[in-house]
């Protein structure tokens, strides 16, 4: 690991930001259908 | 750092090759999480048939057993490892997913709940820790990097606060496997406790994402007790990770003025940075369930979706726990941890149960 502003950023900004747009992608991909049914 | 410990470091995809780098892993996590599914729903089906009295075991923890199994007696191999590391990103996909099953309203009460009780929590679990590493004689950092893990949440923070307070790299591979194996244990522990206690899922759920510090651990504990369990754990957690900003930022302060790392001149960019951005995405899709943005049917769709990508956290946990390698980091650092965590399950536990006498939840 290193210090602030390298690693430690971009794996906090970088992870968080990623799961949001891909979970705005998936609601948005179930909200027009694209997705079928998602089972359990 | 010892590899196997397995600090997530999941950064940005640079190239399409490091997303190859991902695969098998991802697949690791798949196979695993998918045959802890497949074990719970097989054995409850031939236990019937066959009229047999067995404990529903849920597959959270047929994932995280199976994980355990392959990582300590097997060992995963370096192909696997960028792979396995992406359980985090799954889990703050399924946090945000998760915000399709709660509508404003909980989010005000349970949410607001969650925040008064995280504020106590916080304070007296820095408190305790504290002076807890003083009297063990540990490094005034490595003691920072305990208090912030166990009273906000775990991993994250200790590798936020890290950078912040500049402390040594072995004070925060200590500090990690202390917070990680304590995690390992309350997902036992907890679960045990609560059906003892008769508690009901939403003093249990608030206790375990109180209680429990490392985030992926506190919504597996819940998850461990019951669906409904875990979804109020996730809330529980969120709002205790949304304060991690300020308490690093406290710590960043105390160190700079200490001459002992570099101070912060734009605060509010700092808070910024730390912030966890799941949590914004998490409120977001629940604004959008509220004003019926989308259909029932898709609803569940998202909560499925979450429910998913739970499923390949669960068996992240589980592979990515090397109880050997954890030994190995020294006995002080873990009883430090260990008494705290003792006490902040005790604090948290009374906090709950008080929580539940004035609100009734």
């Amino acid at each position: 690991m290193t210090r602030e502003g390298s690693v430690n950023r971009s794996w906090n900004f970088g992870l968080d930001t990623w799961a949001v747009v891909a979970a705005f992608l998936l609601a948005l991909a179930v909200r027009l259908g694209l997705l079928a049914k998602i089972p359990w | 750092m010892a590899a196997s410990i397995s600090i997530p470091r999941v950064e940005p995809a640079k190239a399409p090759r490091s997303l190859l780098r991902l695969i098998p892993g991802v697949l690791l996590l798949v196979v695993v999480g998918y045959a802890g599914k497949f074990l719970e729903r097989f054995l409850n089906t031939y236990a019937k048939t066959h009229h047999w009295t067995f404990p529903n075991i849920e597959y959270v923890l047929w994932a995280i057993l199976i994980g355990l199994v392959i990582s300590n007696l097997f060992g995963v191999g370096e192909i696997f490892q960028p792979g396995i590391a992406t359980y985090e990103f799954w889990l703050k996909l399924g946090i945000v997913l998760l915000g399709s099953r709660f509508v404003l309203a909980d989010i005000r009460k349970l949410g607001g709940i969650s925040l008064a009780l995280v504020v106590v929590e916080i304070s007296l679990s820095l408190l305790f820790m504290h002076a807890l590493g003083r009297a063990f004689k540990l490094t005034p950092k490595l003691t920072s990097l305990l208090a912030v893990g166990s009273s906000i949440c775990g991993v994250s923070a200790i590798i936020a606060a890290q950078g912040a307070i500049e402390a040594d790299d072995e004070d925060s591979t200590f500090a990690i496997s202390a917070i990680l194996a304590l995690g390992a244990l309350a997902l036992f522990a907890f679960p045990f406790i609560g059906h003892s206690l008769h508690l009901s899922d939403t003093v249990f759920g608030l206790w375990a994402g109180l209680g429990v510090d490392n985030t992926a651990e506190a919504t597996a504990t819940g998850a461990l007790y019951s669906d409904a369990a875990g979804k109020v754990a996730v809330l529980a957690k969120t709002a205790r990770n949304a304060m991690i900003g300020f308490v690093v930022l406290a710590y960043a302060i105390y160190w700079a003025k200490r001459g002992q790392a570099a101070g912060v001149t734009n605060k509010a960019a700092f808070l910024w940075r730390k912030f966890p951005k799941f949590v914004l995405g998490f409120l977001v899709i629940s604004l959008l369930v509220s004003f019926h943005t989308f259909s029932k049917d898709q609803v569940t769709s998202l909560a499925n979706l979450s429910r998913w990508a739970f499923l390949l956290t669960f068996a992240g946990v589980g592979l990515r726990t090397n109880i050997r390698q954890m030994s190995k980091q020294g006995l002080r650092p873990f009883v430090v941890g260990a008494l705290g965590e003792i006490l902040i399950a005790g604090l948290t536990f009374g906090l709950v149960l008080g929580a539940n006498r004035i609100w009734g939840l």
